[in-house]
């Protein structure tokens, strides 16, 4: 075990090296930089530019170099734990990316708390109560969430929220709240806008997921281990929780390793909609602008967060599910 | 006809001081705590001794806060925009008048005086005075650390330094050998020329004045490079970013980014008051919230700004309209002053050897001119509200004549197909399309920078036109940088974007854009990038009428009198007119303003525009004011029923 551990630990290292290239190429690729982007923008609202400060600019943060020596530049600014700076803001990255975090970590946390609690009853129950008429009715519903684009949903139920129940659009506190310390009131301002965000965001996590669970609880529930448990007059409850649901939750520990890098970025297209203040709509932004340490240094945070939360779920599976060994996790 | 340019400022400097015969001052009830704790001076010892006395249309009351909608971090600047403080300033009618300088006096042209206000004060207390002058210029704007281009391009003329004396502390004195007629434009403009910076402030972050040590610290601490990248990041009036920074705009950042929500703050030393003695701005407070871009007309129909235009585009007018009575606020038209709202750019210095020829033919850009309709434009796009023509200045302009406006814009496709035959382009294909000399179908590919559907809509019209006069159009929508980088290399043959910047020009603006000067011009990307880049790159221009116009262009710099300009100027509109070097469309669209029925002093008709209008800057935001019947944190309430 400990073996195998280390030799996971160790072979992150060249994966991660090969990701930050493959980032740094990106957003390399497409012609120009971040202040040809800017002054393209500016003039496009009317707007005089200063170019003499572009150039100073450009010359400070090393535009004139080779792009290997800017790769370089950035790499050993991460190894030392500095992620470079931000045109668009005039910051450190570290400093705008930080206030970002709390608020994207509290919605996307909802949001698998809301898709767990609704998916799981429902997915259990359509399990146990194949074809009848009420598994029609939620799978159908299940589609329904699974086929509607979500930035639409967002849009429909913003207005709604706003026209019927007077809550500010998009955001996810009433303006007032913003740069004040944290009140009670400041949190049922959070809450009350909170929903909306969390069920467009987990409408489709949770119809996928009460799929999933259908269907790998409709395998285990025909096996002979289960007919064999119900003939001694085992409980159907108890039955039923201890060993088919254990069977049918592998897919979902395995998400896990997707799911930490997702809780951090949010889901940037229904906050971009929604104007939420998580790091979604940043990421977005800075890719589009080309502001290259933003850009780069967030995703290879991302992709760390990745890498760990791949680790984690291989260990979390071996430990939930002795017939999974680890030489073939080895081999593979 | 108008004879007040900026050579008569000195004249106008001795009216405003003389209204400065100032009334008795009134504290301002939101500072009268602060003043009473002591931590403020009173506000007699706050405004200079001779304030400016600004008249608005309704005397209002002080307080309140104002709420604005914007679309990033980086649009605080737009407050030193809307605040629009400047040395000189445009009035509402376009002519310029003094504001934080008391009087200029000008000689010649080229010997500028500015007399200071003795008394006026930075945001924080201490003296606004010629020092913070003479840092700027030879601390500053000569440090080839700080500067290293060199001095802005508005201090040179035809290349030469000026000369700066600081005779006292309320004078400061630029000349020059010759005349230099950019110089006071510049410092009136939204993005000014700031020829003075807060000097007590930022020497604490110059090598010249600061502890080596100290400062070292400061820069590591701020994650720098070096002193110079600090200074230059501090040293932020117009990006407004820094809320530590003294200033002497109405309203101060207080919010330190990165941030979702500003809050800007009365300057408690701003230097106007209103003939009561109220000190102004009337609004104490003005907070800035962010979202983005395309959510801001749903948030500003949702009454969650107090003001606003920036975003909003004419096609959100019916459904802000529909939410007017609801959200307690009232949408206005002002005008836009863009020569055109939309111009089609046939590019004279294109690659491809035989579009060349032909778009360097008059008579070919006559005929897609007198082949475009665009009543028919204006009919289903704008509601017949615009103003149908080509792309030039707009009647509100001195300058305007209706003679360029209508030169070639008459939609008659008999003339336009008589003049393609002209031409020579006679032989057609199967479809009916013309051909060109070497056999290719005349198909003409336009691009733009895929930014709004507008652009398509007007095209999709103008298609069906050419066609019946044997001409294809093809659309080609990309991404604003590359639009940019493939016009500016030639590869496009036509573009469509705005027209002229400035609609409303006067005859002392240069008259920039009418000649080949930069390559943002899409009509002669290479022909700019020529002068721009002084003969280093590009092409230069070979045809006589852009030789003229470049030939005016200098006669205009040299000129001496304001009648002189204003010839310059009707000689480059009437090449432009005659020679349809741009095809403009439909101007004087209409920007929907968003004005909450409690904000008081806005006009019901404006010109929104950037330069010169700073948006809402030029109207005076500082005597805007809020009445105060409605309770102020309205987006709170149930807005669904509030109003009904």
């Amino acid at each position: 075990m400990f073996g195998y551990i280390v030799h996971r630990l160790l072979i992150m290292i060249p994966t991660l090296i090969v990701i930050s290239i493959v980032i740094f190429t990106i957003i390399q690729l497409p012609p120009g930089d971040y202040f040809s982007t800017y002054v393209a923008e500016l003039q496009s609202q009317g707007e005089a530019v200063d170019l003499q400060k572009i150039a100073f600019l450009k010359a400070q943060y090393g535009f004139d170099k080779p792009v290997w020596q800017q790769y370089l530049y950035w790499v050993v600014g991460l190894l030392h734990g500095d992620m470079g700076y931000s045109f668009e803001y005039n910051l450190p990255v570290r400093d705008i990316v930080g206030d970002k975090l709390l608020l994207t970590f509290v919605v996307s946390f909802a949001t698998v708390v809301f898709t767990y609690l609704v998916a799981f009853p429902i997915g259990i129950y359509s399990a146990t109560h194949q074809y009848s008429w009420s598994d029609h009715t939620l799978t159908f519903l299940g589609f329904l969430g699974l086929a509607t684009p979500n930035f639409l949903l967002a849009l429909v139920l913003l207005y709604i929220a706003n026209v019927y129940f007077g809550i500010s659009i998009g955001g996810l506190m009433d303006p007032r709240y913003l740069d004040e310390p944290w009140s009670w009131g400041k949190v049922v301002s959070v809450l009350q806008h909170l929903w909306i965000p969390v069920v467009v965001i987990g409408l489709a996590g949770t119809a996928g997921m009460i799929r999933r669970l259908r269907a790998n609880l409709l395998d285990e529930l025909h096996k002979q281990y289960v007919v064999t448990a119900r003939a001694k007059g085992l409980p159907p409850f108890r039955a039923l929780m201890k060993y088919p649901l254990r069977m049918a939750l592998n897919p979902f520990i395995s998400d896990i390793g997707s799911l930490l890098p997702h809780i951090i970025s949010g889901a940037a297209v229904v906050s971009v909609v929604m104007s939420l203040p998580t790091t979604g709509p940043m990421l977005l932004d800075a890719l589009r602008s080309q502001d290259m340490y933003l850009a780069g240094s967030f995703l290879m945070f991302l992709a760390f967060l990745s890498v760990i939360g791949v680790f984690l779920s291989d260990l979390a599976l071996a430990a939930l599910d002795p017939r999974i060994r680890l030489r073939g996790g080895v081999t593979r | 006809m108008r004879r007040l340019g900026f050579f008569f400022l000195a004249v106008l400097g001795a009216i405003a001081s003389a209204r400065a015969e100032a009334p008795p001052l009134k504290e301002t009830p939101d500072l009268a705590p602060a003043v009473k704790r002591g931590e403020l001076p009173p506000v007699e010892k706050r405004v200079p001794s001779a304030p400016l006395v600004t008249t608005p249309a309704e005397m209002g009351t002080p307080g309140g806060e104002l709420r604005l909608l914007m679309g990033g971090a980086k649009d605080t600047r737009l407050m030193v925009v809307y605040g629009y403080t400047r040395l000189v300033r445009y009035t509402p009618a376009y002519e310029l008048e003094p504001d934080i300088a008391q009087s200029i006096d000008v000689e010649d042209g080229r010997r500028f005086t500015i007399h200071l206000r003795p008394g006026h004060k930075w945001s924080d207390g201490k003296p606004f005075t010629a020092e913070d002058f003479r840092y700027w210029y030879e601390d500053v704007a000569s440090n080839p650390k700080l500067s290293p281009s060199g001095l802005p391009e508005a201090l040179l003329s035809e290349g030469e330094k000026p000369k700066v004396e600081f005779p006292d502390a309320h004078t400061v004195r630029y000349s020059w050998t010759k005349p230099n007629p950019l110089f006071l434009p510049a410092l009136a403009g939204p993005y000014p020329l700031f020829i003075y910076c807060p000097a007590h402030y930022l020497k604490q972050f110059h090598a010249k004045y600061a502890d080596a040590k100290v400062l070292a610290d400061r820069v590591t601490e701020a994650g720098q490079r070096n002193w110079a990248a600090l200074h230059n990041k501090l040293d932020a009036q117009y990006r407004n970013d820094n809320p530590e920074l003294p200033t002497l705009e109405p309203w101060v950042l207080k919010t330190r980014p990165p941030s979702d929500r500003f809050v800007f703050t009365r300057n408690p030393f701003f230097h106007r008051i209103d003939p009561a003695g109220v000190q102004l701005p009337y609004i104490d407070q003005v907070t800035m919230g962010i979202a983005d871009a395309k959510i801001i007309p749903a948030k500003t129909g949702a009454g969650e700004s107090d003001l606003q235009a920036r975003y909003l585009r004419f096609d959100n007018y019916t459904f802000l309209k529909e939410a007017e009575s609801r959200n307690n606020y009232t949408v206005r038209l002002w005008r836009t002053a863009p020569g055109s709202q939309l111009a089609l750019y046939p590019d004279l210095t294109v690659n491809d050897p035989v579009w060349r020829k032909l778009l360097r033919d008059v008579r070919f850009r006559r005929a897609l001119s007198l082949a475009t309709n665009r009543h028919k434009i204006n009919q289903v796009i704008y509601y017949g509200l615009a103003i149908e023509g080509q792309n030039t200045v707009l009647p509100q302009s001195p300058l305007y004549d209706a003679k360029f406006r209508e030169a070639w814009a008459k939609f008659d496709a008999d003339a336009a197909n008589k003049l393609l035959d002209e031409i020579g382009l006679k032989e057609r294909n199967d479809d009916g399309t013309r051909l060109l000399s070497d056999g290719r179908p005349l198909q003409i590919i336009v691009e733009n920078a895929g930014e709004s559907t507008e652009q398509s809509d007007n095209l999709e019209l103008i298609r069906d036109d050419w066609r019946d006069v044997g001409i294809e159009l093809f659309t080609k929508p990309s991404q604003l940088k590359v639009f940019h980088l493939r016009a500016f290399a030639g590869e496009t043959i036509m573009s469509i974007d705005k027209g002229f910047e400035n609609g409303l020009p006067t005859a002392d603006m240069p008259p920039l854009e009418l000649a080949p000067v930069t390559q943002q011009q899409l009509e002669w990307p290479k022909w700019g990038q020529y002068y721009e880049t002084k003969h280093q790159a590009g092409e230069a221009p070979d045809i006589p009428a852009a030789e003229k116009l470049l030939a005016l262009l200098r006669t205009w710099f040299d000129s001496k009198t304001h009648e002189e300009r204003r010839q310059v100027w009707q000689e480059m509109l009437g090449i432009h007119a005659d020679q349809v070097f741009t095809i403009g469309l439909v101007a004087g669209v209409q920007q929907p303003v968003v004005v909450s029925n409690r904000l008081h002093n806005v006009p019901v008709g404006g010109v929104y525009n950037w330069d010169p209008g700073a948006h809402f800057g030029i109207y005076h935001t500082e005597t805007f004011w809020l009445a105060s019947d409605a309770p102020t944190a309205a987006s709170d309430l149930p807005n669904g029923k509030k109003a009904q």
